[in-house]
């Protein structure tokens, strides 16, 4: 409010008013100039944001405005990090030089980070000459003589401190606290949304790393490439210099079976070491969960000789289960004086629940394959079984049966002639019983494939095919059973495909063996539009082929017939 | 009765048993009856039987001992007629028994309950004719083929050379199709020209030949 003029006679009190409204007026220039210069920082520090700087960038900025804003010497900005340790993101000095960013420690007792994690209020200290901690570490290198510290609350929460502070004995003006306060309610977003970024970032790394392992696990890549995916992953996103993978073995060794290097190879593999002169890895042995060794300092025998050569500095452990029992241990290593940040442990357990996932895998695939053969083995067996006894024994019977009654007719007086017919009667029945037990014991198993071979039973089936078929036989020796049966019955059904639902006109079936791979394939110029997913007996003959270790395709476009083609190996794959 | 001296050959008693009464009761004479191939061979070359009747299917090993036997049989005393029983119809057996010569035949074993058939078809072989069973035929005849050179027969000489490539004479066929013997005479012609086979009395090798080309078609 601007005072009135008054009468000459009122000079003093003229003068005083003068005086007043000047400060007032100067007051308040200040002021608008420091709500300028505030809204100017803020929106530099927002630019870079939008700019999508890096979180590293915009805290620097955020540490740059906020010391020029309040004619500070130096700023600094602290994250709190879950395991209450609190580390330095960012920093600004006036003059210039490097603030060293990315320590971590508790916050030490009488700190300016401590105070702040109490109260979470702003706040203010006049020396750093008596305080631990990496923050006052930093504070007391760049020579601050006193300092002012407002919490960055992002949500309610918590996530760190800004301080400013001068290395001059003037302490920083009064209103320093209010302001950065202001500042940095502002700025807290923009902070967390910087820090929030890098941290989706992290996490969409690792995610792909892990799709990317788990990628290769699935698809059962051999156990070294695997090893070798896996740890070079973990390498990367836990940022280890060195990562490691040792197997324990049963007499009490450790085996180094995988490795990787960030820049170089990893050279070790193969290495065995006692287990009880590797303290890291008989920890994680011992307690099966992730351990972590800071400092090789006073070990000594072999695993001193590793680490030295390697250069390890400070290691973190994480075992590999298998079937509940440790199989190995991952150890990410760091090279240099800073110890591996503390989610390491499940950021890697991550990846050796992957490669135990994969050493189970391989495992279960190998019994699994051995079990698909059995199975069918078996089956195949008791089908061959059941032909011989419908064949052998079914079939001796009724014809016994029939004989005999044939004898009993011859022995009717003959003037009995219709006891005579009866009996006739009854053995015509048994015939067509025996006709019917001929076509069930060859839809059960083909007797010529056990005794005749591929050839001979194919040809069998070209013959009783309603369609013509081409039969391009190239394989004369006899193969191993599993693998004939295998491709009779490839064969046996599409030829009734081909004349039943595909209404071709003819099929071309060609037979050969080359490379230790009996190739099968039939060709027909049907429909086409076949489905193995749609219930036919295409899904069974491709579980056959690959019970035994085989591969089948099936090309059946819409019209243009069908081609279906099968490799099976003439080795046993379960061997 | 000057019947057929037969030996016997089946590892299954029963019915070993069963056909050996049907062959006394049917006037041919059983000299001997055998569990497995190699008392088979003894008794054959023992006995010197007309006609040997084996069962394909014998042990150890349960696969084609009696054939391995009557190929034996085949090239120590070729004058023993041959009648080869089979639990299921196998083309290549039955070709290949064939091609041995004359005075040979394989059939199901479900046929001898046919009892008045079969007992001929056992003199006809005595004979030195040759018999194959009729799902052998069957399955050669009605086997499809692009440009089926069977397409130039009527169903009628179909029907005939499916009766030719069993075995039957052409009285027998007449006797079966109820027809004449001059009218069988002259589709069986007919066949052999249009499919271009040589035309020939012996019945063994007319039934080779049909074999043989039905086969190969």
């Amino acid at each position: 409010m601007i005072p009135h003029a008054r009468p000459k006679a009122c000079d003093t009190v003229t003068i005083v008013g003068r005086a007043h409204l000047l400060g007032a007026l100067r007051r308040r220039s200040r002021r608008a100039r420091e709500l300028a210069e505030e809204q100017a920082a803020l929106r530099r520090v927002a630019a870079r944001v939008v700019d999508g700087a890096s979180p590293a960038e915009v805290f620097e900025a955020v540490c740059s405005e906020a010391g020029r804003m309040i004619r500070a010497d130096g700023a600094g900005l602290g994250r709190y990090e879950s395991d209450g340790t609190v580390s330095t993101v960012g920093g600004w000095r006036r003059s210039g030089g490097l603030i060293p960013v990315g320590t971590r420690s508790p916050p030490g007792e009488g700190t300016l980070a401590e105070l702040i994690l109490q109260t979470r209020r702003p706040g203010q200290l006049r020396s750093h000459a008596a305080e631990s901690g990496c923050f006052a570490a930093a504070a007391r290198q760049v020579g601050w003589r006193s300092a002012v510290g407002a919490p960055i609350v992002v949500d309610g929460h918590l996530w760190g401190v800004v301080a400013v502070g001068t290395t001059s004995e003037r302490p920083l003006p009064p209103d320093a606290e209010a302001r950065l306060a202001e500042f940095t309610g502002l700025i807290a977003t923009a902070i967390a949304d910087a820090d929030s970024r890098q941290e989706l970032n992290r996490l969409a790394e690792e995610q792909a790393a892990l799709r990317r392992v788990a990628t290769l696990v699935a698809g059962g890549v051999p156990a070294a490439k695997l090893f070798e995916g896996v740890i070079g992953e973990a390498g990367r996103v836990v940022s280890a210099d060195v990562v490691g993978l040792s197997r324990y073995e049963a007499d009490g060794a450790l085996t180094v079976i995988g490795g990787w290097r960030e820049s170089t190879g990893y050279a070790p593999i193969g290495r065995r070491l006692p287990l009880e002169a590797t303290p890291l890895s008989r920890l994680v042995f011992e307690t099966r969960r992730p351990s972590r060794v800071d400092s090789y300092a006073g070990v000594d025998g072999p695993a001193a000789d590793f680490v030295r050569e390697q250069g390890l500095r400070s290691s973190v452990g994480v075992p590999v289960i298998v079937e509940g029992r440790p199989w190995g241990v991952v150890a990410a290593h760091s090279t240099s004086d800073q110890p591996l940040p503390p989610e390491t442990e499940e950021r890697l357990a991550e990846f050796t629940d992957l490669i135990a996932a994969a050493i189970a895998n391989a495992d279960s695939r190998a019994e699994l394959a051995a079990s698909r053969a059995r199975i069918v083995a078996t089956a195949d067996a008791t089908r061959r079984r059941i032909e011989r006894d419908l064949h052998d024994g079914t079939q001796q019977r009724l014809v016994s049966l029939a004989l005999e009654l044939r004898a009993a007719q011859a022995a009717v007086p003959a003037e009995l002639s219709e006891h005579r017919a009866e009996l006739s009667r009854t053995v015509d029945g048994l015939t067509s019983v025996l006709d019917e037990l001929h076509e069930i014991a060859r839809g059960i198993h083909p007797a010529i494939l056990a005794e005749g071979g591929l050839g001979p039973a194919l040809q069998t089936l070209a013959r009783r095919t309603a369609i013509p078929v081409k039969l391009d036989m190239r394989a004369e020796a006899r193969l191993p059973e599993r693998v004939e049966v295998a491709a009779y019955y490839v064969v046996s059904e599409a030829l009734t495909n081909a004349a039943k639902h595909a209404r071709a006109a003819g099929a071309d079936v060609l037979v050969e063996v080359c490379d230790g791979t009996l190739s099968v394939s039939v060709r027909d110029d049907g429909l086409g539009g076949a489905d193995p997913t749609c219930g036919s007996g295409l899904i069974g003959l491709k579980d056959r082929a690959e019970a035994i270790g085989g591969e089948f395709s099936l090309d059946s476009p819409p019209g243009a017939g069908t081609a279906l083609h099968v490799e099976l190996p003439l080795d046993d794959p379960t061997r | 009765m000057t019947g057929l001296r037969v030996v016997l050959a089946d590892d299954d008693v029963l019915l070993r048993e069963g056909l050996a009464s049907l062959f006394e009761r049917s006037g041919l004479d059983v000299v001997g009856q055998a569990g497995d191939a190699r008392n088979l061979l003894t008794l054959v070359y023992d006995r010197n039987p007309d006609l040997v009747v084996v069962d394909i299917r014998m042990p150890p090993t349960n696969t084609v001992e009696g054939l391995a036997a009557a190929g034996e049989i085949r090239e120590q005393l070729p004058d023993i007629g041959i009648l080869v029983l089979s639990a299921y119809a196998d083309v290549e057996h039955a070709t290949r028994l064939l091609a041995s010569g004359p005075a040979m035949g394989y059939l199901l074993k479900s046929r001898v309950t046919d009892v008045a058939e079969f007992i001929e078809t056992l003199k006809h072989i005595a004979k030195g004719g040759s018999v194959v069973d009729p799902a052998v035929v069957q399955e050669l005849v009605s086997a499809r083929r692009h440009d089926d050179p069977l397409g130039v027969l009527s169903a009628r000489e179909r029907e005939v050379l499916s009766l030719m490539a069993e075995g039957r004479s052409n009285a027998g066929i007449a006797r079966r199709l109820w027809v004449t013997e001059g009218t069988v005479e002259k589709h069986v012609r007919s066949i052999l020209t249009k499919l271009n086979l040589a035309e020939t009395d012996d019945d063994h090798r007319r039934v080779l030949a049909v074999i043989t080309f039905l086969d190969a078609r």
